[in-house]
Protein backbone atom coordinates (compact mmCIF):
# COMPACT_ATOMS: atom_id res chain seq x y z
CA UNK A 1 0.00 0.00 0.00
CA UNK A 2 1.30 3.55 -0.86
CA UNK A 3 1.87 5.65 2.40
CA UNK A 4 0.10 8.62 2.44
CA UNK A 5 3.45 10.50 2.89
CA UNK A 6 6.93 9.40 2.75
CA UNK A 7 9.61 11.98 3.90
CA UNK A 8 13.36 10.52 3.07
CA UNK A 9 16.44 12.39 4.54
CA UNK A 10 14.61 15.86 5.18
CA UNK A 11 16.90 18.31 5.80
CA UNK A 12 15.96 22.45 6.74
CA UNK A 13 18.85 25.00 7.38
CA UNK A 14 18.47 28.74 7.92
CA UNK A 15 22.05 29.84 7.62
CA UNK A 16 23.98 27.80 9.50
CA UNK A 17 21.80 26.14 11.78
CA UNK A 18 20.32 23.11 10.85
CA UNK A 19 16.53 22.98 12.11
CA UNK A 20 16.17 19.40 10.45
CA UNK A 21 18.83 17.13 10.53
CA UNK A 22 18.00 14.49 8.01
CA UNK A 23 14.65 13.11 9.35
CA UNK A 24 12.81 9.78 7.70
CA UNK A 25 9.40 9.56 8.49
CA UNK A 26 6.05 7.64 6.79
CA UNK A 27 2.69 8.35 7.66
CA UNK A 28 0.27 5.47 6.68
CA UNK A 29 -3.39 5.42 5.31
CA UNK A 30 -5.72 6.16 7.96
CA UNK A 31 -3.45 6.96 10.53
CA UNK A 32 -2.91 9.41 12.93
CA UNK A 33 0.39 10.26 12.70
CA UNK A 34 1.89 12.32 16.11
CA UNK A 35 5.29 14.76 15.57
CA UNK A 36 6.03 15.34 19.03
CA UNK A 37 9.28 17.47 20.56
CA UNK A 38 10.19 20.28 22.91
CA UNK A 39 10.07 24.06 21.64
CA UNK A 40 12.97 24.33 18.74
CA UNK A 41 13.16 20.66 18.18
CA UNK A 42 12.43 20.99 14.71
CA UNK A 43 8.71 20.11 14.20
CA UNK A 44 7.14 23.33 12.39
CA UNK A 45 10.24 23.51 10.14
CA UNK A 46 9.83 20.15 8.89
CA UNK A 47 6.29 20.58 8.76
CA UNK A 48 6.43 23.81 6.69
CA UNK A 49 8.66 21.97 4.31
CA UNK A 50 6.59 19.27 3.85
CA UNK A 51 3.45 21.86 3.36
CA UNK A 52 5.88 23.49 0.71
CA UNK A 53 6.56 26.61 2.95
CA UNK A 54 10.11 26.49 2.80
CA UNK A 55 12.56 25.08 0.48
CA UNK A 56 14.59 22.23 2.15
CA UNK A 57 18.19 21.67 1.51
CA UNK A 58 17.64 18.27 0.85
CA UNK A 59 16.12 15.19 1.02
CA UNK A 60 12.78 13.73 -0.60
CA UNK A 61 8.98 14.81 0.18
CA UNK A 62 6.67 12.14 -1.89
CA UNK A 63 2.82 12.80 -1.19
CA UNK A 64 0.65 9.67 -2.30
CA UNK A 65 2.50 9.16 -5.46
CA UNK A 66 3.57 13.10 -6.05
CA UNK A 67 6.97 14.20 -5.53
CA UNK A 68 6.08 17.51 -3.77
CA UNK A 69 9.62 18.83 -4.54
CA UNK A 70 9.50 18.53 -8.26
CA UNK A 71 5.46 19.47 -8.47
CA UNK A 72 4.66 21.58 -5.30
CA UNK A 73 1.07 22.39 -6.41
CA UNK A 74 0.02 19.28 -7.41
CA UNK A 75 1.10 17.90 -4.11
CA UNK A 76 -0.38 21.08 -2.43
CA UNK A 77 -3.57 19.94 -4.33
CA UNK A 78 -3.62 17.01 -1.95
CA UNK A 79 -3.13 18.45 1.12
CA UNK A 80 -5.51 19.81 3.98
CA UNK A 81 -3.45 22.12 5.70
CA UNK A 82 -4.03 23.85 9.03
CA UNK A 83 -0.95 26.18 10.13
CA UNK A 84 -0.49 26.73 13.64
CA UNK A 85 -1.44 30.37 13.94
CA UNK A 86 -4.04 31.56 10.83
CA UNK A 87 -5.89 34.64 9.45
CA UNK A 88 -8.50 34.63 6.62
CA UNK A 89 -9.09 38.11 4.72
CA UNK A 90 -10.58 40.68 6.94
CA UNK A 91 -13.27 41.72 4.89
CA UNK A 92 -14.59 38.41 3.68
CA UNK A 93 -17.31 36.60 6.17
CA UNK A 94 -17.14 32.85 6.61
CA UNK A 95 -19.44 32.12 3.76
CA UNK A 96 -17.30 33.46 1.30
CA UNK A 97 -13.94 32.47 2.68
CA UNK A 98 -15.08 28.69 2.55
CA UNK A 99 -16.33 29.61 -1.36
CA UNK A 100 -13.12 31.30 -1.59
CA UNK A 101 -11.07 28.39 -0.44
CA UNK A 102 -13.21 25.60 -1.98
CA UNK A 103 -12.34 27.34 -5.55
CA UNK A 104 -8.92 27.42 -4.93
CA UNK A 105 -9.09 23.67 -4.87
CA UNK A 106 -11.84 23.82 -7.81
CA UNK A 107 -14.87 22.70 -5.71
CA UNK A 108 -17.78 24.25 -6.12
CA UNK A 109 -20.28 24.37 -3.26
CA UNK A 110 -23.80 26.37 -2.88
CA UNK A 111 -24.85 28.95 -0.41
CA UNK A 112 -26.80 25.56 0.98
CA UNK A 113 -23.86 23.39 1.02
CA UNK A 114 -21.95 25.80 2.95
CA UNK A 115 -24.37 26.51 5.53
CA UNK A 116 -24.45 22.92 5.95
CA UNK A 117 -20.46 22.64 6.62
CA UNK A 118 -21.05 25.25 8.79
CA UNK A 119 -23.56 23.80 10.77
CA UNK A 120 -21.75 20.54 11.17
CA UNK A 121 -18.95 22.50 13.04
CA UNK A 122 -21.94 24.72 15.39
CA UNK A 123 -21.12 27.76 13.23
CA UNK A 124 -24.60 27.62 11.51
CA UNK A 125 -25.50 31.21 13.56
CA UNK A 126 -22.04 33.06 12.70
CA UNK A 127 -22.33 32.67 8.38
CA UNK A 128 -21.97 36.17 7.69
CA UNK A 129 -19.50 36.75 10.91
CA UNK A 130 -15.60 38.21 10.04
CA UNK A 131 -12.99 35.04 11.07
CA UNK A 132 -11.72 37.61 13.71
CA UNK A 133 -15.19 38.33 15.52
CA UNK A 134 -14.96 34.20 16.53
CA UNK A 135 -13.66 32.97 19.44
CA UNK A 136 -10.64 30.90 19.61
CA UNK A 137 -12.42 27.76 19.66
CA UNK A 138 -14.85 28.78 16.65
CA UNK A 139 -11.93 30.06 14.79
CA UNK A 140 -9.83 26.56 15.43
CA UNK A 141 -13.03 25.00 14.51
CA UNK A 142 -13.23 27.18 11.25
CA UNK A 143 -9.83 26.88 10.21
CA UNK A 144 -10.15 22.78 10.34
CA UNK A 145 -12.86 23.19 8.22
CA UNK A 146 -11.21 24.98 5.87
CA UNK A 147 -8.27 22.82 5.75
CA UNK A 148 -10.38 20.10 4.72
CA UNK A 149 -13.07 21.39 2.53
CA UNK A 150 -11.79 20.02 -0.43
CA UNK A 151 -12.07 16.90 0.79
CA UNK A 152 -8.21 15.85 0.62
CA UNK A 153 -6.40 12.46 1.70
CA UNK A 154 -3.70 13.89 4.10
CA UNK A 155 -3.78 16.72 6.81
CA UNK A 156 -1.68 18.47 8.27
CA UNK A 157 -1.87 19.85 11.63
CA UNK A 158 0.27 22.44 13.65
CA UNK A 159 -0.35 22.23 17.08
CA UNK A 160 -4.21 22.20 15.97
CA UNK A 161 -5.60 22.38 20.17
CA UNK A 162 -2.75 24.59 21.22
CA UNK A 163 -5.16 27.55 23.52
CA UNK A 164 -8.07 25.24 23.54
CA UNK A 165 -10.30 24.77 26.49
CA UNK A 166 -10.52 20.92 27.32
CA UNK A 167 -14.09 20.95 26.03
CA UNK A 168 -12.77 22.53 22.71
CA UNK A 169 -10.13 20.06 22.77
CA UNK A 170 -12.16 16.87 23.23
CA UNK A 171 -14.26 18.09 20.49
CA UNK A 172 -11.26 18.92 17.93
CA UNK A 173 -10.23 15.15 18.83
CA UNK A 174 -13.67 13.96 17.32
CA UNK A 175 -13.17 15.39 14.73
CA UNK A 176 -9.72 14.61 13.98
CA UNK A 177 -10.51 10.93 14.92
CA UNK A 178 -13.60 11.26 12.27
CA UNK A 179 -11.64 12.24 9.70
CA UNK A 180 -9.13 9.16 10.01
CA UNK A 181 -12.33 6.57 10.13
CA UNK A 182 -13.33 8.30 7.38
CA UNK A 183 -10.21 7.18 5.51
CA UNK A 184 -7.99 10.24 5.81
CA UNK A 185 -4.31 10.11 7.37
CA UNK A 186 -3.51 12.78 9.64
CA UNK A 187 0.26 14.41 10.72
CA UNK A 188 0.27 16.70 13.86
CA UNK A 189 2.83 18.45 15.40
CA UNK A 190 1.64 18.97 19.75
CA UNK A 191 3.13 19.37 22.57
CA UNK A 192 0.52 17.77 24.60
CA UNK A 193 1.38 14.09 25.79
CA UNK A 194 -2.51 14.09 26.87
CA UNK A 195 -3.17 14.48 23.07
CA UNK A 196 -0.30 12.09 21.56
CA UNK A 197 -1.36 9.40 24.03
CA UNK A 198 -5.74 10.27 22.55
CA UNK A 199 -5.44 10.32 19.33
CA UNK A 200 -2.02 9.25 17.67
CA UNK A 201 -1.77 5.77 16.55
CA UNK A 202 1.88 6.70 16.01
CA UNK A 203 4.21 9.05 17.70
CA UNK A 204 7.87 10.35 16.28
CA UNK A 205 9.41 11.99 18.97
CA UNK A 206 11.98 14.55 18.19
CA UNK A 207 14.26 16.66 19.01
CA UNK A 208 17.61 18.72 17.84
CA UNK A 209 16.55 18.19 14.02
CA UNK A 210 16.11 13.97 14.34
CA UNK A 211 13.70 11.61 15.13
CA UNK A 212 14.78 10.00 18.55
CA UNK A 213 12.23 7.47 18.02
CA UNK A 214 8.97 6.19 16.29
CA UNK A 215 6.07 3.92 17.78
CA UNK A 216 2.45 3.56 19.01
CA UNK A 217 2.28 5.32 22.19
CA UNK A 218 1.90 1.86 24.06
CA UNK A 219 4.82 0.30 22.37
CA UNK A 220 7.04 3.52 23.15
CA UNK A 221 5.96 3.31 26.97
CA UNK A 222 6.41 -0.51 26.99
CA UNK A 223 9.96 -0.04 25.32
CA UNK A 224 11.37 2.57 27.75
CA UNK A 225 9.83 1.78 30.67
CA UNK A 226 12.72 0.12 32.38
CA UNK A 227 14.96 3.00 31.95
CA UNK A 228 16.34 4.46 34.59
CA UNK A 229 16.10 7.75 33.04
CA UNK A 230 12.75 6.82 32.99
CA UNK A 231 11.99 5.66 35.99
CA UNK A 232 13.42 8.81 37.55
CA UNK A 233 10.93 11.33 35.70
CA UNK A 234 7.98 9.04 36.09
CA UNK A 235 5.27 10.09 38.98
CA UNK A 236 3.62 6.85 39.83
CA UNK A 237 2.68 5.26 36.49
CA UNK A 238 4.54 5.26 33.20
CA UNK A 239 3.81 7.92 31.05
CA UNK A 240 4.34 9.29 27.24
CA UNK A 241 5.14 12.07 29.10
CA UNK A 242 7.66 10.64 31.13
CA UNK A 243 9.24 8.86 27.92
CA UNK A 244 9.46 12.09 26.08
CA UNK A 245 10.80 13.82 29.33
CA UNK A 246 13.81 11.27 29.40
CA UNK A 247 14.76 10.92 25.58
CA UNK A 248 14.46 15.07 25.74
CA UNK A 249 15.67 16.25 28.94
CA UNK A 250 14.39 18.56 31.78
CA UNK A 251 15.92 21.48 30.26
CA UNK A 252 13.71 24.74 29.57
CA UNK A 253 13.73 25.48 25.85
CA UNK A 254 12.59 28.79 24.57
CA UNK B 1 -11.58 55.05 6.53
CA UNK B 2 -8.16 54.53 3.83
CA UNK B 3 -11.38 54.36 1.10
CA UNK B 4 -12.51 57.49 2.00
CA UNK B 5 -9.03 59.45 2.23
CA UNK B 6 -8.51 57.81 -1.49
CA UNK B 7 -10.94 59.06 -3.16
CA UNK B 8 -11.47 62.24 -0.52
CA UNK B 9 -7.96 63.72 -1.11
CA UNK B 10 -7.73 63.62 -4.63
CA UNK B 11 -11.42 65.26 -5.30
CA UNK B 12 -10.44 68.03 -2.46
CA UNK B 13 -7.23 68.55 -4.22
CA UNK B 14 -8.87 69.09 -7.76
CA UNK B 15 -11.29 71.36 -6.22
CA UNK B 16 -8.67 73.41 -3.64
CA UNK B 17 -6.01 73.94 -6.65
CA UNK B 18 -8.93 75.86 -8.13
CA UNK B 19 -9.24 78.46 -5.62
CA UNK B 20 -7.79 81.61 -4.99
CA UNK B 21 -6.33 84.38 -7.62
CA UNK B 22 -3.38 83.21 -8.65
CA UNK B 23 -4.81 79.34 -8.62
CA UNK B 24 -4.41 79.38 -12.71
CA UNK B 25 -0.25 79.95 -11.85
CA UNK B 26 -0.88 75.93 -10.44
CA UNK B 27 -1.63 75.19 -14.30
CA UNK B 28 -4.61 74.79 -16.34
CA UNK B 29 -7.79 72.64 -15.65
CA UNK B 30 -6.19 69.66 -17.33
CA UNK B 31 -2.82 69.73 -14.63
CA UNK B 32 -5.35 70.24 -11.77
CA UNK B 33 -7.37 67.01 -12.82
CA UNK B 34 -3.88 65.35 -13.69
CA UNK B 35 -2.32 66.38 -10.35
CA UNK B 36 -5.85 65.29 -8.63
CA UNK B 37 -5.54 61.68 -10.41
CA UNK B 38 -1.75 61.15 -9.72
CA UNK B 39 -2.21 61.88 -5.92
CA UNK B 40 -5.24 59.16 -5.81
CA UNK B 41 -2.68 56.86 -8.00
CA UNK B 42 -0.48 57.08 -5.31
CA UNK B 43 -2.76 57.02 -2.53
CA UNK B 44 -4.17 53.50 -3.73
CA UNK B 45 -1.13 51.88 -5.04
CA UNK B 46 1.99 52.77 -3.49
CA UNK B 47 0.83 53.87 0.35
CA UNK B 48 -2.32 51.87 0.61
CA UNK B 49 -1.87 48.68 -1.57
CA UNK B 50 1.83 48.16 0.18
CA UNK B 51 -0.48 48.78 4.03
CA UNK B 52 -2.79 46.25 3.24
CA UNK B 53 -0.34 43.69 2.12
CA UNK B 54 1.66 44.13 4.67
CA UNK B 55 -1.27 43.75 7.30
CA UNK B 56 -2.43 40.63 5.77
CA UNK B 57 1.27 39.42 6.03
CA UNK B 58 1.48 40.10 9.25
CA UNK B 59 -1.72 37.82 10.63
CA UNK B 60 -0.99 35.40 8.71
CA UNK B 61 -3.33 35.63 5.45
CA UNK B 62 -0.56 35.18 2.90
CA UNK B 63 0.84 31.73 4.49
CA UNK B 64 -2.70 30.49 4.63
CA UNK B 65 -3.36 31.20 0.64
CA UNK B 66 0.08 30.02 0.37
CA UNK B 67 -0.33 26.42 0.98
CA UNK B 68 -3.26 26.19 -1.28
CA UNK B 69 -2.71 24.94 -4.83
CA UNK B 70 -3.06 28.73 -6.09
CA UNK B 71 0.58 29.94 -8.34
CA UNK B 72 2.21 32.95 -6.51
CA UNK B 73 1.18 35.38 -9.16
CA UNK B 74 -2.11 34.36 -8.81
CA UNK B 75 -2.57 35.29 -4.97
CA UNK B 76 -0.76 38.80 -6.41
CA UNK B 77 -2.86 39.59 -9.54
CA UNK B 78 -6.15 38.93 -7.87
CA UNK B 79 -4.96 41.79 -5.28
CA UNK B 80 -4.23 44.02 -8.21
CA UNK B 81 -7.57 43.57 -10.07
CA UNK B 82 -9.31 44.66 -6.60
CA UNK B 83 -6.83 47.98 -6.58
CA UNK B 84 -7.47 48.61 -10.18
CA UNK B 85 -11.79 48.21 -10.00
CA UNK B 86 -10.56 51.16 -6.66
CA UNK B 87 -8.88 53.06 -9.76
CA UNK B 88 -11.48 52.79 -12.23
CA UNK B 89 -14.11 53.52 -10.17
CA UNK B 90 -11.41 57.04 -8.35
CA UNK B 91 -10.61 58.05 -12.04
CA UNK B 92 -14.35 58.03 -13.29
CA UNK B 93 -15.57 59.62 -9.91
CA UNK B 94 -12.27 62.90 -10.85
CA UNK B 95 -13.59 63.10 -14.30
CA UNK B 96 -16.97 63.46 -13.38
CA UNK B 97 -16.23 65.82 -10.71
CA UNK B 98 -14.16 67.58 -13.14
CA UNK B 99 -16.70 67.93 -15.58
CA UNK B 100 -19.41 69.06 -12.73
CA UNK B 101 -17.35 71.28 -10.77
CA UNK B 102 -14.33 72.71 -12.66
CA UNK B 103 -15.97 72.65 -16.06
CA UNK B 104 -13.72 70.36 -17.78
CA UNK B 105 -15.36 68.01 -20.52
CA UNK B 106 -13.68 66.11 -23.40
CA UNK B 107 -14.83 64.36 -25.90
CA UNK B 108 -16.14 60.95 -25.33
CA UNK B 109 -12.86 59.06 -26.63
CA UNK B 110 -10.56 61.37 -24.52
CA UNK B 111 -12.63 60.03 -21.17
CA UNK B 112 -12.02 56.52 -22.33
CA UNK B 113 -8.07 57.19 -23.19
CA UNK B 114 -7.21 59.15 -19.76
CA UNK B 115 -9.19 56.32 -17.50
CA UNK B 116 -7.10 53.29 -19.55
CA UNK B 117 -3.70 55.98 -18.98
CA UNK B 118 -4.95 56.06 -15.38
CA UNK B 119 -5.23 52.19 -14.76
CA UNK B 120 -1.81 52.33 -16.45
CA UNK B 121 -0.37 54.32 -14.03
CA UNK B 122 -2.21 52.92 -11.46
CA UNK B 123 -0.19 49.47 -12.28
CA UNK B 124 3.02 51.60 -12.23
CA UNK B 125 1.98 52.92 -8.72
CA UNK B 126 1.00 49.38 -7.67
CA UNK B 127 4.80 47.57 -8.98
CA UNK B 128 6.29 50.36 -6.76
CA UNK B 129 3.98 49.43 -4.08
CA UNK B 130 4.92 45.46 -4.54
CA UNK B 131 8.19 46.26 -4.45
CA UNK B 132 8.23 48.23 -1.09
CA UNK B 133 5.92 45.82 0.72
CA UNK B 134 8.41 42.69 -1.10
CA UNK B 135 11.51 43.82 0.02
CA UNK B 136 10.83 45.91 3.37
CA UNK B 137 9.40 42.75 5.83
CA UNK B 138 8.76 45.07 9.32
CA UNK B 139 5.42 46.96 9.31
CA UNK B 140 6.87 49.80 10.73
CA UNK B 141 9.61 50.31 7.69
CA UNK B 142 7.47 49.93 5.17
CA UNK B 143 4.77 52.81 6.87
CA UNK B 144 8.10 54.78 6.96
CA UNK B 145 9.21 53.95 3.07
CA UNK B 146 5.50 54.38 2.17
CA UNK B 147 5.19 57.84 3.33
CA UNK B 148 8.71 59.08 2.53
CA UNK B 149 8.44 58.05 -1.03
CA UNK B 150 4.82 60.03 -1.21
CA UNK B 151 5.94 62.90 -1.63
CA UNK B 152 8.77 62.72 -4.21
CA UNK B 153 6.76 60.64 -6.37
CA UNK B 154 4.29 63.27 -6.37
CA UNK B 155 6.45 66.08 -6.40
CA UNK B 156 8.48 64.74 -9.48
CA UNK B 157 5.02 64.54 -11.24
CA UNK B 158 4.15 68.24 -11.01
CA UNK B 159 7.90 69.11 -12.20
CA UNK B 160 8.36 67.65 -15.27
CA UNK B 161 6.12 70.28 -16.47
CA UNK B 162 8.77 73.44 -15.34
CA UNK B 163 12.27 73.68 -15.51
CA UNK B 164 11.97 76.58 -12.49
CA UNK B 165 14.03 74.12 -10.50
CA UNK B 166 17.06 73.44 -13.60
CA UNK B 167 17.06 71.40 -16.36
CA UNK B 168 18.04 68.22 -14.36
CA UNK B 169 15.26 68.20 -12.02
CA UNK B 170 13.13 69.21 -14.90
CA UNK B 171 14.74 65.80 -16.90
CA UNK B 172 14.54 63.45 -13.65
CA UNK B 173 10.93 64.17 -12.98
CA UNK B 174 10.14 64.04 -16.93
CA UNK B 175 11.22 60.24 -16.78
CA UNK B 176 9.90 59.94 -12.86
CA UNK B 177 6.82 57.25 -13.09
CA UNK B 178 4.97 60.12 -12.02
CA UNK B 179 6.38 62.38 -15.06
CA UNK B 180 5.31 59.75 -17.10
CA UNK B 181 2.09 59.22 -16.04
CA UNK B 182 1.23 63.35 -16.21
CA UNK B 183 2.92 63.14 -20.10
CA UNK B 184 0.44 60.44 -20.83
CA UNK B 185 -2.64 62.44 -18.75
CA UNK B 186 -1.86 65.18 -20.62
CA UNK B 187 -1.87 63.89 -23.92
CA UNK B 188 -4.95 61.44 -22.97
CA UNK B 189 -6.80 64.64 -21.74
CA UNK B 190 -5.73 66.54 -25.24
CA UNK B 191 -4.00 69.53 -23.84
CA UNK B 192 -0.63 68.35 -25.68
CA UNK B 193 -0.82 66.50 -28.33
CA UNK B 194 0.70 63.11 -28.75
CA UNK B 195 4.20 63.18 -29.59
CA UNK B 196 7.14 61.20 -29.24
CA UNK B 197 7.79 62.00 -25.82
CA UNK B 198 4.49 60.70 -25.29
CA UNK B 199 4.84 57.20 -26.59
CA UNK B 200 8.42 57.14 -24.60
CA UNK B 201 6.43 57.67 -21.71
CA UNK B 202 4.69 54.81 -22.26
CA UNK B 203 6.99 52.57 -23.19
CA UNK B 204 8.81 53.77 -19.95
CA UNK B 205 5.26 53.26 -18.04
CA UNK B 206 5.22 49.52 -19.17
CA UNK B 207 8.97 49.28 -18.08
CA UNK B 208 8.15 50.60 -13.94
CA UNK B 209 6.00 48.34 -14.21
CA UNK B 210 7.21 44.98 -15.24
CA UNK B 211 10.85 45.56 -13.31
CA UNK B 212 9.22 46.69 -10.09
CA UNK B 213 6.51 43.86 -9.96
CA UNK B 214 8.83 41.28 -11.09
CA UNK B 215 11.22 42.86 -8.13
CA UNK B 216 7.92 42.87 -5.66
CA UNK B 217 7.05 39.10 -6.82
CA UNK B 218 9.95 37.68 -7.17
CA UNK B 219 11.56 38.78 -4.11
CA UNK B 220 8.66 39.03 -1.98
CA UNK B 221 8.88 38.21 1.79
CA UNK B 222 5.99 35.96 2.79
CA UNK B 223 6.35 36.41 6.84
CA UNK B 224 7.62 39.47 8.51
CA UNK B 225 9.74 37.89 10.85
Amino acid sequence: MTPALRVTGLRVTYGPVVAVDGIDLEVREGEIYGLLGPNGAGKTSALSAIEGLLRPASGDIVIGEIDARAHPLQAKAQLGIQLQATSFHSSLTLVEIVRLYAGLYGVTLSSSQIRELLGEINLQNEVSKRFRELSGGQQQRFSLLIATVHDPALVLLDEPTAGLDPQGRRQLWDRIERFRNEGRSILLTTHSMEEAQAVCDRVAIMDHGKILTVGTPAALIAAHRDDPKVRQAAHGEVTLEDVFIALTGRELRD
Amino acid sequence: MSLVITFALPLILLVATGLGKSSAALGGPEFRISLALTVGLVSIGTVGYSLAIARDRDTGVFQRLRVTPAPTWTIMVSRWIVQLGAVLVMAIVVLVVAGLFVGVTLPPQDYLFTVLVALLGSAVFLSIGQAIVGLIASADTLNAAGRLLYVPLIGLSVFGNTDRLGTTVELVSRWSPGGCLETLLSAAMGATAWSGQSWGALFASFGYTVVFAVIGIRWFRWVSH
